[in-house]
């Protein structure tokens, strides 16, 4: 029972924390892009490599609150 | 007629998302005591593969005290009485667990097709251009064309963008191998009976252990240099910087295994979930109301299905993006000019 309250609150903060990195990466992109278009290659390409590092991140926290979620012992 | 066929195809893989939750509540109404649906059943690795709806069961090979034992499949294993199942593990008869586990499993079967398929893929291409169709004339047929954008794709803007121009050539056969592989395993999962054998870490962990060793192995001495002894800094400061640097050869590989394989494990289990939605509101709200709101559910699978297939694609393209980052990382060659004429002016000052 403790377990499925701390995935599911562990659930709510990943989803803040990378909510909230990923949508500075986007922020950073679209003002950049909107500034330089020629340059919009390049920053899609830069944008998706750090919303991948803060999704690994993420995904990290996730995969442990699916663990304490099924209850699995390690 | 186009119409017609359309949405006779959309009525299909409607019904082909509902085919799972069916099977679920034919299992719970033959044995009371199994879940509605077994989450990580669906998920794990299983000793059989399912192809359209027939389960083939896979050979057993199982090592014991350095003995060996191949059985046709499980049941055979535990019919021929030198093996017996406890908690859905196999043990032997006289209560030696089994030390290691060399078992054909279905996701290692997922694992052949992916490769079979690139290799397929791959070979009739070559071969079309060995003949000269694309290298002499433009490149004919929808395959080839997609080939040929998915291998310029690699080429030009993963490797040559992230590894050092000098060596790139090197490596886009792993890059672009790995990207084809992954990019079927991960749509396998799409298919109404398939398994996404990415949604389990040891595939995801074999394939970034390959990353990890090619990255090593072609080290360049300033990658090593800037490990052990990072040029530039304080001797006190290289005590924090070194084992922070020797855990970060590790967890990059790591990162790329847990990445494929979480968003893969996702997909699958937000699937699992909504379509499992059914249930509860059914068990709340009482049969009509469950069942006429699976068309709410149904098609947000569906939507899913679409993300999925995204996905799929996007990930096979992180973990190729970021293999060729990590590999441009280690084998670049820097240029330590500027380091010296630092350390020489300073020593100068000093005198």
């Amino acid at each position: 029972m403790m377990g499925l309250l701390g995935a599911g609150l562990g659930a709510g903060l990943i989803t803040l924390g990378a909510g909230i990195g990923i949508g500075l990466i986007g922020k950073g992109a679209v003002e950049s892009i909107a500034r330089q278009p020629e340059a919009s290659g390049d920053i899609r390409g830069a944008m998706i490599l750090t919303a991948a590092f803060i999704e690994g991140v993420a995904l990290f926290a996730a995969v442990i609150t699916a663990i304490l979620a099924l209850g699995i012992s390690v | 007629m186009k119409q017609a066929l359309r949405s006779t195809l959309f009525s299909i893989l409607l019904l082909m998302l509902c085919h799972p939750a069916a099977i679920a509540q034919d299992q719970s109404t033959q044995a009371e005591k199994e879940p509605v649906i077994d989450v990580m059943g669906k998920v794990v690795d299983h000793d059989y593969l399912t192809l359209v709806g027939v389960k083939i069961y896979l050979p057993r090979i199982l090592i014991v005290d350095g003995e060996l034992y191949v059985f046709g499949n499980t049941n055979s294993a535990i019919e021929s009485g030198e093996f017996q199942e406890i908690d859905g593990y196999l043990v032997r008869a006289d209560g030696t667990p089994v030390s290691l586990d060399m078992s054909i499993t279905s996701h290692l079967m997922y694992v052949w097709f992916g490769i079979i398929f690139s290799l397929i893929f791959t070979i009739w291409a070559a071969r079309r251009y060995s003949r000269g169709v694309g290298t002499t004339t433009e490149p004919r047929g929808v395959t080839q064309n997609i080939f040929e954008v998915l291998f310029i794709f690699i080429r030009d803007d993963i490797a040559k963008e992230y590894i050092p121009a000098d060596k790139y050539h090197k490596y886009i056969n792993y890059l672009f191998s790995v990207f084809l592989v992954i990019t079927f395993m991960n749509l396998f999962g799409l298919l109404p009976w398939g398994v996404s054998a990415t949604a389990d870490l040891t595939v995801t962990a074999t394939l970034a252990g390959i990353t990890f060793f090619i990255t090593q192995f072609n080290g360049s001495k300033d990658y090593w240099q800037h490990i052990f002894m990072f040029p530039g800094v304080h001797p006190l400061i290289r005590i924090i910087l070194t084992p922070v640097e020797i855990l970060g050869i590790f967890t990059k590989p790591f990162a790329l295994a847990i990445r494929l394989f979480a968003n893969m494990l996702s997909g699958k289990i937000l699937i699992i979930c909504i379509l499992g939605l059914i249930f509860i509101f059914t068990d709340i709200f009482g049969p009509l109301i469950g069942v006429s709101s699976s068309v709410v559910w149904v098609s947000l699978t569906a939507a899913l299905y679409i993300l999925k297939a995204f996905i799929a694609l996007l990930q096979a393209y992180i973990f190729t993006l970021l293999s060729a980052v990590f590999i441009g990382m280690a084998a670049e060659e820097h240029n330590h000019e500027d380091h010296e004429t630092n350390v020489a002016t300073a020593t100068e000052v000093n005198h």
